[in-house]
């Protein structure tokens, strides 16, 4: 959840533009990660000295492990261990941006740091993740766009992201959540549950989109917005909120009922009270999260 | 193995659960009979026209659902052999649906290891 949380943080501090940001997203997945942002990452070099070598790459045949050993900025082991790390996902976001001159790796240095320490990441092992930690980035998550955030709302998110990971992938980042009043639909499920919380969960994105989500979903090869394509986003968004039942009955013998999931199409839907957007960005396009969700926990 | 004299009612809203469902069933069993239907009612027709040796019915449905068809389906006949296969798996829908005379509940998304072993143990093989 870090990684995918670390471009939502970029946008927050106004790094970049949703645009900029969603363009790195698409290319993140045919990039690799470079020696130089790891050292970055790993606080062995500055990210001056890596323009450095950045620079004198240009000039000369070498690879960056060469110049930077040649410059004593890196030994033999130290780019060895380099080589054979494991670096976070928003590593390559982040030399994406740089790749695409929207951010220096002055820049990413400097977000990176801030962004560890913000999130309390310091044992710096992106794959151990906390709990609690989770919880609160969330939190800061909603509270970006001033939408009113619930205890709900939290699990409710964490739990759809969580989801995204385990069914769709990893490769997401979400933009900035904001209110929404009106709609204006694309494909659209909804799903509403009812109990001690009220909630109506829509998940909405083009039919070109919608192919390749429900591909990754069924792990089929769909190649056209047919009627399986449409019943895997039903049964995505169903799936989701069944999980979410299940929690809310584990964890805090909350019962709530789930209804049929409905679809909307092509028509500008008025929404709820306390409803918020969250656009969800993978490579293959953007998915739209509409959630309203209301109610008190006694 | 031969399943020719067998047959599964998988009921479920959802045209790519059916398909999953199905899909699996069929990889494991061959000539087996399978019927399906997409909700609730349509879950209890075809059980009295059919009577089928197995039922996979979903809970949340449209019309009808799954723990209402259960409850129908037994009425018709007490020894129907009915496994809820749900995103909902809550303690208070298990029992719901065990009360109402389900005999097994598999949570969703569909495993298919999982429901290759309900079939082995509901319609007998290995």
């Amino acid at each position: 959840m870090y990684s995918q949380l670390f471009g939502s943080y970029l946008l927050r501090k106004g790094a970049v533009t949703p645009e900029q940001l969603t363009d790195a997203i698409t290319k993140v997945s045919t990039s690799r990660i470079k020696l130089g942002t790891l050292a970055i990452h790993a606080g062995i070099m500055a990210a001056s000295e890596v323009d450095e070598v950045c620079f004198l790459q240009t000039r000369e045949d070498k690879r960056f492990g060469e110049i930077a050993i040649e410059r004593g900025y890196l030994t033999d082991d130290q780019v060895r261990d380099l080589l054979n790390s494991q670096s976070p996902d928003y590593l390559l976001l982040g030399q994406c941006l740089v790749d695409e001159n929207i951010i220096s790796n002055t820049d990413l240095q400097q977000h990176m740091l801030d962004y560890q320490t913000e999130n309390e990441l310091y044992d710096m092992d992106l794959n151990l993740e906390n709990k609690d930690k989770i919880k609160r980035l969330i939190e800061r998550f909603f509270m970006i766009a001033e939408v009113p955030v619930t205890e709900y709302s939290i699990l409710y998110m964490e739990l759809m992201f969580n989801n995204l990971v385990r069914f769709i992938g990893d490769d997401f980042t979400p933009l900035t959540p904001v209110p929404c009043t009106e709609y204006p639909v694309n494909y659209c499920v909804s799903q509403a549950l009812h109990g001690k919380i009220n909630c109506i969960s829509r998940i909405d994105m083009t039919p070109d989109v919608a192919v390749q989500f429900a591909s990754r979903y069924a792990k089929e090869d769909f190649s056209e917005f047919d009627e399986y394509v449409q019943a895997s986003i039903e049964d995505f968004i169903n799936l989701h909120n069944g999980l979410f039942i299940v929690n809310m009955s584990n964890q805090y013998s909350t019962e709530l009922l789930l209804d049929p999931p409905s679809v909307d199409e092509g028509e500008v839907l008025t929404m709820p009270p306390a409803s918020f957007l969250i656009p969800i960005v993978y490579p293959f396009g953007t998915i739209h999260l509409l959630t309203s969700l209301y109610g008190e926990m006694e | 193995m031969d399943y020719s004299n067998k047959s599964v009612l998988i009921c479920d809203d959802s045209i790519l659960a059916r398909k999953q469902l199905k899909d699996t069933i069929l990889a494991e069993c061959d000539n087996i009979t399978i019927y399906e239907g997409k909700n609730g009612m349509e879950a209890v027709s075809v059980y009295k026209e059919h009577k089928p040796d197995l039922v996979l019915l979903d809970i949340v449905m449209p019309e009808m659902d799954g723990t209402t068809a259960v409850e129908n389906i037994i009425a018709f006949d007490p020894s129907a052999t009915i496994v809820i296969v749900s995103s909902v798996g809550t303690q208070l829908q298990l029992k719901k649906a065990i009360t109402a005379g389900a005999k097994d509940f598999i949570q969703k998304p569909i495993d298919p290891a999982q429901v290759k072993t309900l079939i082995h143990t509901h319609l007998g093989g290995e």
